[in-house]
């Protein structure tokens, strides 16, 4: 039985809520207070660290050791759930839903998504039968925009893709028709699109089955466009509660006054980031038709995974060059492929022209020297048993650089560049931080004082503060050595703010080459516009979702379609979309896209 | 579809495995020291007789051409006949040369048939046992990891690896058996008489099924759709018995099925305590009498065994758990 939410102005009150972490004896939860009307959606925003999963947590229940609740009420319907645990048990999975940030883990890998579908709801509902829970699912799976509900009713999870996997665990949260649903990051790990897609998605649900949402979220601008009021959390205590625009316009508290300051923007105006490009200028890396296939085998026998297909560009020295896309793009596979760390099967890669693809191992070494790459990972890719010293010569001796004495004084004089403190030298990586330990990774790769640094989302572990100033340190590295970057990234805003020409990614392919102005005021393809359109941020957006991106996910890249890969979710689609694949062409002033729709003819 | 390409796949590997292990034994067996015709014949019989009826044999042509013979025979189903055992049972004599019985010599194939039950009730027994002794310890340890159930897994399991299984046949035999005359122990006259051997058996084999138990029911204990189940509304009891049990039993049953396979080999130390008439006290008297069919003809058996005791090991762990078809 459904709460009556009709005669109740609160269905869940929380009341001076303290969490413990008991090792410690400190406070992670101060105190925190507030109300949730039914069918209200609640952002909850706050950095890492901030206490906002612990208060999911908590909701539903689902505190362990070493945290615990040392104070306060959690009220719903005026019943305590924290003096009353056989109550809570009874809302858990049935009034009060939880989705968390990890759709890939949730649910059951031995088991098709459907049978935990039923099996969820008959737990919390025993008096509906089987056949009825089934029709359920199907019917939500169908709500949630799942292609085909019928037949991804009986597929296993690791057949669904993240996005769906998602949209299945908000089937699961819905199954029960709860009161109030928890939505612990839910957006966190997907693509702006999907995520875009997802938001609106819980907002129509949100409507159609009136639950009450408490959607917690690190990102300001999602938060905003997800909520009716935003909570700040700071610290563990409540900070504010406003709705968005008031919030935006008149913060009360300092640190959300710091939060929408520090927030990077997409289209302010008056930057100066593209830098006169000489034409004259021979190109650093120059990738021409780069191709590549991995062969996995699936349900009816081999098939061809076309990671990489019709790559090009060209990065020119001193050049910010961008790569974007979302996952499962090609965006790391074409990185191995710039490396050298796998060859290509078609086209292409010169590194001040040499090409990479056919250079024997022995000349690659030496290329290397000059090339060097920094990885997204801040923990796997450093070894944790070398001390920081030695990680940093490894390098000098591998390419057989200098005595000892030398190796250790370049190894120091990098440290000391990118802000480390030169007394780590002889101790492990172990105690870093993130942060530091991507200026480690950063060191190591420029003691070999290298021409071009190929960045795999180096900056995607990061929190926003801690990017900022490693943002900065790329810039003065510049300035002082004169690196050429390639920053591989999903993230717009970033490559926004550092980048002065941007290549744009879709399904390994290149669909867009442009400067950073033009690709964000100007962009030649409907997939950049539809990424644009689904950045989050505070400002007044160039383009909206609803007229850039249809309904879907993108097609897999085993079976492509014949013609352009992204017309089935292109709004201006037409005929010759779907049967012959464009190329890329100049629309001038070193600006390519791969799209009929700039065919003089066409438009 | 899947089950008839896997099938196909997995079979003429089988084949392909069971072809290289008898050209292996069949080799080896002959390169080593000592004539089995003297054996069959006596150490009294005239050389001119041995050399007679080892041409007979067609043991004196190159090892190729009698291997070539032998695979003919396999594909006829005929794994071909006893050098020394004669079919009527009766016992082997050495001295016998002029014996007229010897052109009724068993077939390896009836020979092997008639123990290879025998060591399959033996095997079935000691694996009932050691589940029913692991299970419950495994499970429970694996349920409170660095809890006392887990330390008492682990304890109880060090004891049993300890302990030597011929040490712990005897100890049994001479308390259960003699003292005590709950249990028959020596020979075969009865299924009685394997309820001693498979319990050592499983003394000896649950130490590696509770170890795997507590490690993979650990493992899939702390991954997030268990910790999560919870919170979505599912029962601790649904949460262990239909998730957490599931997906940790395709180790054990890996496990399982290496262990049945060697327990289908043949046990020889303890088939040979308890003069228990299997495979193993069979390969025993086979390798002590230099008897090349037989021996060739168990290790063909024991191979095929191995092979389709995984075939179906793996398919089990495939319906299990899909992702494995991938």
């Amino acid at each position: 039985m459904s709460l009556d939410m009709v005669q109740t102005k609160t269905l869940l009150s929380v009341r001076n809520l303290t969490v413990t972490l008991t090792g410690e004896g400190r406070d992670v939860l101060k105190d925190v207070s507030f109300d949730l009307a039914p069918r209200q959606i609640l952002s909850v925003i706050g950095e890492s660290g901030s206490g906002k999963t612990v208060l999911a947590r908590a909701l539903a229940s689902w505190l362990s050791e070493p945290l615990a609740v040392t104070g306060g009420e959690i009220l719903i319907e005026g019943r305590d759930l924290l003096k009353d645990p056989a109550y809570a048990r009874t809302l858990a999975g049935r009034e009060i839903a939880y989705v968390g940030g990890n759709p890939a883990g949730a649910l059951d890998p031995t088991m098709t998504v459907g049978a935990q579908l039923v099996e969820k709801l008959r737990a919390v509902r025993p008096e509906i039968s089987a056949a009825d829970a089934r029709e359920k699912a199907i019917r939500l799976l169908e709500a949630v925009k799942i292609p085909a509900a019928e037949r991804r009713f009986h597929e296993y999870p690791f057949q669904y893709s993240g996005g769906m996997m998602q949209r299945a665990m908000i089937v699961d949260a819905l199954m029960s028709d709860p009161a109030l649903l928890i939505a612990d990051n839910i957006t966190q790990p997907l693509d702006v699109t999907v995520a875009a897609q997802i938001l609106k998605l819980m907002r129509e649900l949100n409507e159609d089955f009136s639950t009450a949402v408490l959607f917690i979220c690190s990102s300001l601008p999602v938060a905003c466009d997800a909520a009716d009021e935003v909570m700040v959390l700071h610290d563990g205590r409540v900070v504010e509660r406003q709705a968005p625009d008031a919030l935006i316009d008149t913060p009360q508290h300092g640190y959300t006054h710091k939060l929408i300051e520090e927030l990077p923007t997409l289209w302010a105006e008056g930057r100066d980031q593209a830098q006169p490009q000489d034409r004259d200028r021979r190109a650093i890396m120059s990738v021409r038709g780069v191709a590549k296939h991995y062969e996995t085998r699936s349900a009816s026998g081999k098939a061809l995974v076309q990671a990489v297909r019709n790559v090009e560009f060209d990065v020119f020295p001193g050049d910010n060059f961008g790569i974007v896309g979302e996952s499962g793009c090609g965006k790391s596979s074409l990185m191995r492929l710039l490396t050298g760390l796998e060859r290509p099967d078609a086209g292409s890669i010169f590194f001040e022209d040499e090409n990479v693809g056919e250079a024997s191992p022995k000349r690659l070494r030496a290329l290397r020297r000059k090339f060097q790459l920094v990885l997204q990972d801040p923990y796997g890719s450093l070894p944790p048993q070398s001390a920081i010293g030695a990680i940093l010569e490894e390098p000098l001796k591998i390419h057989a650089i200098g005595n000892r004495a030398e190796r250790r004084d370049r190894a120091r004089a990098a440290m000391s560049e990118v802000g480390l403190p030169t007394d780590l030298y002889d101790s492990l990586p172990t105690g870093l931080s993130a942060g530091q330990r991507q200026r480690l990774n950063v060191a190591r790769a420029m003691v070999l004082e290298p021409r071009l640094l190929i960045m795999d989302e180096t900056l995607s572990a990061l929190d926003q503060t801690e990017q900022g100033k490693l943002l900065n340190l790329f810039e003065r590295l510049q300035a002082q050595h004169g690196f050429t970057y390639i920053f591989i990234s999903h993230d717009l805003t970033m490559v926004r703010q550092v980048c002065s020409r941007i290549a744009v990614m879709y399904l390994g392919e290149t669909v867009e080459v442009a400067p950073n102005e033009r690709l964000f005021f100007d962009p030649g393809h409907p997939y950049s516009r539809a990424l644009l359109s689904a950045a989050p941020t505070l400002e007044e957006r160039r383009y909206r979702p609803e007229d850039c991106l249809m309904e879907g996910e993108p097609p897999s890249p085993i079976d492509l379609p014949p013609g352009c890969a992204f017309a089935g979710r292109c709004p201006q689609a037409f005929d010759r979309c779907l049967t012959e694949n464009p190329r890329l062409r100049s629309r001038g002033g070193q600006a390519l896209a791969a799209c009929h729709l700039n065919d003089p003819g066409e438009s | 579809m899947f089950l008839a390409r896997f099938l196909a796949r997995r079979l003429a590997q089988g084949a392909l495995i069971v072809f290289l292990v008898s050209a292996l034994i069949f080799t080896l067996l002959r390169v080593v020291p000592g004539d089995p015709v003297r054996l069959m014949a006596g150490g009294m019989a005239p050389e001119a007789l041995i050399e007679e009826i080892a041409s007979d044999m067609g043991l004196r042509d190159p090892i190729y051409i009698q291997f070539g013979r032998y695979i003919g025979g396999i594909l006829q189903g005929d794994l071909g006949q006893s050098f020394v055992r004669p079919a009527n049972g009766a016992a082997v004599g050495g001295a016998s040369f002029d014996d007229s019985t010897r052109s009724e010599r068993a077939e390896v194939w009836t020979l092997i048939a008639e123990t290879a039950p025998m060591t399959l009730q033996l095997a079935v027994l000691a694996m009932a046992f050691a589940l029913l002794i692991a299970l419950p310890i495994g499970i429970w340890g694996g349920l409170r990891p660095g809890g006392w159930p887990d330390r008492f897994a682990l304890y109880i399991s060090s004891v049993f690896v300890s302990l030597p299984n011929f040490w712990l046949g005897i100890v049994l035999a001479l308390l259960l058996s003699v003292k005590l005359k709950l249990v028959p122990a020596i020979g075969y006259e009865g299924f009685a008489y394997t309820i001693l051997p498979a319990f050592v058996l499983a003394i000896e084999i649950a130490p590696f099924i509770i170890r795997t138990l507590t490690v993979s029911v650990a493992g899939v204990m702390s991954q997030s759709f268990i910790d999560i189940a919870a919170v979505r509304g599912l029962t601790r009891n649904q949460i262990i018995f239909r998730h957490a049990l599931k997906n940790s039993s395709v180790p054990l049953l890996n496990l399982l099925g290496v262990q049945f396979s060697m327990l289908l080999g043949g046990v020889l130390v303890i088939e040979f305590i308890f003069d228990y008439p299997g495979l193993g006290l069979l390969t025993i008297n086979a390798v002590m009498q230099r008897d090349f069919p037989l021996i060739q003809g168990i290790a063909i058996v024991t191979a095929a065994a191995f092979v389709l005791i995984n075939i179906i090991v793996d398919l089990a762990a495939t319906t299990i758990d899909p992702r494995l078809e991938y």
